[in-house]
């Protein structure tokens, strides 16, 4: 295997860790970016096979070297925003190595990891293997530019160039083709019989007037009226085939989007908040739509209007056409200009525009607790504050937005009056053959002229805009989808055996969540998962339901890799109770055929008597046409649960898992939901998250979770022997249900 | 548990290995080796309520202010802090480019000059109430602009779209 390094070693460190570990033995490097001291510099590990050479400069001879065998541990410490990588002498003592920032702490460690597995069976490729596939997951960045890319070999989105981006959002504007094609012929129809008139004009001025030629006249009456009717005519037909086409663009975009965005993984929407991915929806793609439109349509009409218009000015007058052209290289800089200068604002008030969507986002289906805490008040005035921050912006781009076009449109007239002074002064001294009628019809032509200028000078306001809504657009079109690269499908379901092989996890690189799982869930055992909040059960679960797929090592569920098998089949194989039930606003039957396709109404029937919820159901005035409110408004907290296990029996899944089902529940309805669950889990491979150990009595294995890492487990009877950490749990719930019993006996009393 | 808080005069604390401090209360004689320190404010009050963490990630004690201890311990707490909490200081920006959300900025902190990446300006820059501004680069390594209204014009045209 070659060398490997997260960032480019020195030659002179290069040489020296040669020297120290030996020339075959420089295996791979760490290489950090800060100081021991914190400052910015660059610090490295250089791994051999028995032993580490550390640099940095604050080491007499600027290194230092560490025996594997000499260590007890190795361990990356994360502190704030950099971490240390440490080791563990037999005697107690700690000694940092090298400093760094985050963006090596994954690499850093893998090399922990390596370290110690030297140290106890000593070295084999193997283990460089485990660094080696961290080093391949890091190494996501472009050759070309060195950003970081969304996943190894992903295209970087920074080297595609905006062509590139528009060449994307063409992929909507294709279908419309017919239509757009159609509407642009009919616009040059119109804009050549729009030149027709000006033509006339002259015609009347230097003809028709002069010589009273009546007859003359009633012609050019009669065949203004027809120009103007078949103009008319065709303008309404192409507007309307324009809506056409641009519903068409905007359709094909939102569906896009929203497809996308149910194939995104979890991290996107941790980071993403929902009113920003509403508003893209909404109303980014609409921006872009009228830039699309504009482009495919005025632009493409504006332009050969503006040639058209050029050359009959210069077939009337070259003379007074170059004076007409005079004003454009000023229009030009000054739209140069004013692009740079708007561009920024647009994205501020991108910015004051989303932050009002996710407070609306948040404050409505947040309603509840909002009243509940009296915080009407408290809420309306951040919205004002976001409402009046989104105006200033608006107001201070709509400035520039005002004056530039004015500014543009001042020049463009100061053409006309130039074309006035010069023309006027050559048609009263008879210069260069300029006659009043070619003078008037001259400054018609180069009024209609200024009207493309004025289009293209203008086109920049709308540019940036389109652009700043594209980013967004394209950021969820381009996101990396959830991984599915599996094709496993089996039309069995899954008989339920899960295994996680040395699984590393962390939300950010801040804090680790899991580390080093190693479990074994045999076919149709029931599992207890506990330990304390935070301690990381629910990103096991997380793990397993394949909403976070960036983890280091493996999970097999039948002894095939989780990523190996079809996303959509798997997660079908897994029955998922949280413990807030998400509801749709739909019926009560709906909600418990989500996602099941066409079944019959027989099933759901029985589904719900299995999970005890039929009853309650039937009592309702429409039962199962009950429509719920938004979020499953209607429905007390132990009614959605047990519409949510009636789910999951629906889909007789070969997995299933509980997260915290009873936690919200009262005794009563703990007691329901539990029965319930007792008769769906059957036969199958049942994980149980719990806080309440007593609803873990039928669990046949205890797993406890502690700061990341398994504990114990193992059978309850056999954890209880042992007296360890679920020994504890246990004896603290005791001591408090004891507690509650005497409580409620004295009140009782 | 109920925090046991410092309010100063009655507690020692002597720094050990960058990170790490001794804790010793007079007048009790207790004394905890290796503890760590966490502020609960990070962001909004740096050093106030500081909790003193044992090996295990317990906390032990809960420091009102930092201010409030003898010289001696708050130069301890105080490096011991800065130690642990890296989040450089933004002087000036000196290169910014932007592609598509991207960003690859180049900027002069107290700690030296530093390159980083930002993914989505939307979420990695947030402005603070007091002309704060801290960023979190695509590494989730951390900045902080003190008072953006100080920078120099430069600077300012550069993070001013992204406010």
């Amino acid at each position: 295997m070659n060398f490997m390094s997260n960032s480019p070693l020195s030659e002179a460190v290069m040489k020296q860790a040669e020297t120290i570990l030996g020339d075959d033995n420089v295996l791979f490097a760490v290489v950090g970016d800060l100081k021991m001291d914190g400052s910015y510099g660059t610090s490295a590990l250089v791994f051999g096979r028995d032993r580490v050479a550390a640099f940095d400069e604050s080491y007499e001879n600027g290194y230092t070297v560490v025996e594997y065998e000499s260590i007890e541990r190795a361990k990356v410490k994360r502190l704030y925003g950099n971490a240390l990588f440490r080791v563990k002498y037999p005697d107690g003592k700690w000694q940092s190595l090298i400093r760094f920032s985050y963006a090596a702490a994954d690499l850093a460690d893998a090399a922990a990891i390596y370290m110690e597995a030297c140290r106890d069976e000593g070295y084999s490729d193997d283990l460089v293997e485990i660094v080696h596939s961290t080093y391949v997951k890091m190494r996501s960045f472009c050759p070309k530019c060195g950003r970081k890319l969304p996943s190894p070999d992903a295209p970087c989105i920074n080297c595609t160039g905006k062509s590139k981006m528009f060449s994307k959002l063409a992929k909507y504007v294709l279908p419309e083709k017919w239509n757009l094609l159609f509407c642009i012929l009919l616009s040059a129809v119109t804009t050549g019989l729009s030149l027709i008139p000006t033509y006339i004009t002259s015609i009347m001025v230097d003809d028709v007037i002069p010589n009273h030629n009546m007859t003359k006249l009633i012609k050019i009456i009669v065949f203004l009226v027809t120009l103007y009717l078949v103009q008319y005519v065709l303008t309404g037909v192409r507007q309307y085939r324009l809506r056409c086409a641009s519903d068409g663009i905007i359709t094909g975009l939102k569906k896009d989007i929203f497809a996308k965005a149910q194939y995104l993984p979890m991290r996107f929407y941790d980071k993403s908040s929902t009113g920003s991915v509403i508003n893209r929806v909404n109303s980014d793609t609409q921006t872009v739509k009228e830039f699309v439109m504009k482009i495919s349509q005025e632009a493409i009409v504006q332009f050969f209007t503006m040639i058209g218009i050029i050359v009959i000015m210069f077939s009337i007058d070259w003379q007074l056409a170059l004076l007409a052209l005079c004003p454009i290289p000023i229009v030009v800089m000054i739209s140069r200009r004013f692009r740079k200068l708007v561009a920024p604002k647009y994205r501020r008030l991108w910015r004051r525009h989303s932050a009002i969507s996710t407070m609306l986002s948040d404050s409505i289906p947040g309603i509840r607790v909002i009243k509940a805490f009296s915080n009407e008040k408290s809420v309306i005035h951040k919205f004002d504050r976001y409402c009046d921050e989104w105006r200033k912006e608006d107001q201070k781009t709509g400035l520039y937005a005002a004056i530039f076009p004015t500014l543009i449109t001042f020049f463009v007239t100061c053409g006309s009056i130039l074309i006035w002074a010069v023309g006027g002064k050559w048609a009263i001294n008879g210069e260069y053959g300029v006659s009043a009628g070619i003078l008037v019809s001259f400054i018609s032509y180069a009024a209609t002229f200024y009207n493309p200028v004025n289009f293209f000078a203008n086109l920049s306001d709308s540019y940036e805009n389109a652009i700043a809504s594209a980013e967004k657009i394209l950021d969820i079109i381009d996101a990396e989808p959830e991984h599915d690269f599996g094709d496993y499908k089996d039309a069995e379901p899954l008989q339920g055996k899960i295994e996680f092989k040395n699984v590393n996890f962390s939300f950010d690189r801040s804090k680790k969540v899991l580390s080093n799982i190693n479990l074994t869930i045999e076919p149709g055992d029931i599992v207890g998962i506990v330990g304390t909040t935070g301690s990381g059960k629910s990103t096991l679960i997380n793990l397993i339901m394949r909403y976070y797929d960036d983890y280091e090592g493996e999970i097999f569920v039948d002894g095939k890799n989780i990523k190996d098998i079809d996303m959509s089949y798997f997660r079908s194989q897994i029955g998922f109770v949280q413990q807030e039930p998400l509801m749709f606003r739909d019926s009560v039957f709906n909600n418990i055929a989500y996602g099941c396709g066409e079944v019959h109404v027989e099933q759901v029937l029985h589904a719900a008597q299995i999970a005890n919820a039929h009853t309650f159901i039937s009592k309702m005035p429409d039962a199962y046409d009950t429509i719920l409110g938004e979020r499953g408004v209607g429905l007390s907290g132990g009614e959605k649960q047990r519409v949510s296990i009636a789910r999951a029996v629906l889909k007789n899944p070969g997995i299933l898992i509980f997260d915290e089902a009873t936690a919200a529940v009262d005794s009563e309805t703990e007691y329901l939901i539990q029965g319930a669950i007792e008769k769906l889990i059957r036969g199958r491979t049942t994980i149980m998250i719990a806080h309440r150990l007593s609803t873990l009595r039928k669990a046949n294995k205890i797993v406890v979770v502690d700061k990341g890492e398994i504990i114990e487990c193992g059978p309850p009877e056999e954890l209880m022997r042992r007296k360890g950490k679920y020994y504890k749990l246990v004896q603290i719930q005791s001591m408090s249900e004891q507690l509650l019993k005497e409580k409620q006996s004295e009140n009782l009393e | 548990m109920i925090l046991r808080y410092i309010d100063g005069p009655e507690v020692r604390f002597r720094q050990k290995d960058k990170i790490f401090v001794d804790m010793e209360f007079y007048h009790s004689d207790e004394v905890f080796h290796d503890m760590e320190l966490r502020r609960m404010f990070p962001v909004s009050g740096k050093n106030k309520y500081i909790a003193v963490l044992d090996g295990e990630g317990n906390e032990q004690a809960m420091i009102r202010d930092v201010a409030n201890l003898d010289a001696q311990s708050r130069e301890a707490v105080e490096s011991c802090l800065e130690e642990y909490y890296m989040m450089p200081k933004i002087l000036r920006f000196i290169d910014m480019t932007d592609k598509f959300g991207i960003w690859m900025w180049t900027a002069e902190t107290e700690r030296g000059i530093v390159k980083f990446e930002i993914r989505n300006h939307i979420t990695a820059v947030k402005p603070l109430f007091d002309h704060r501004v801290l960023i979190k680069d695509a590494n989730d390594n951390r900045y902080e602009i003190p008072d953006y209204t100080k920078l120099d014009k430069k600077s300012l045209k550069m993070i001013l779209p992204n406010l």
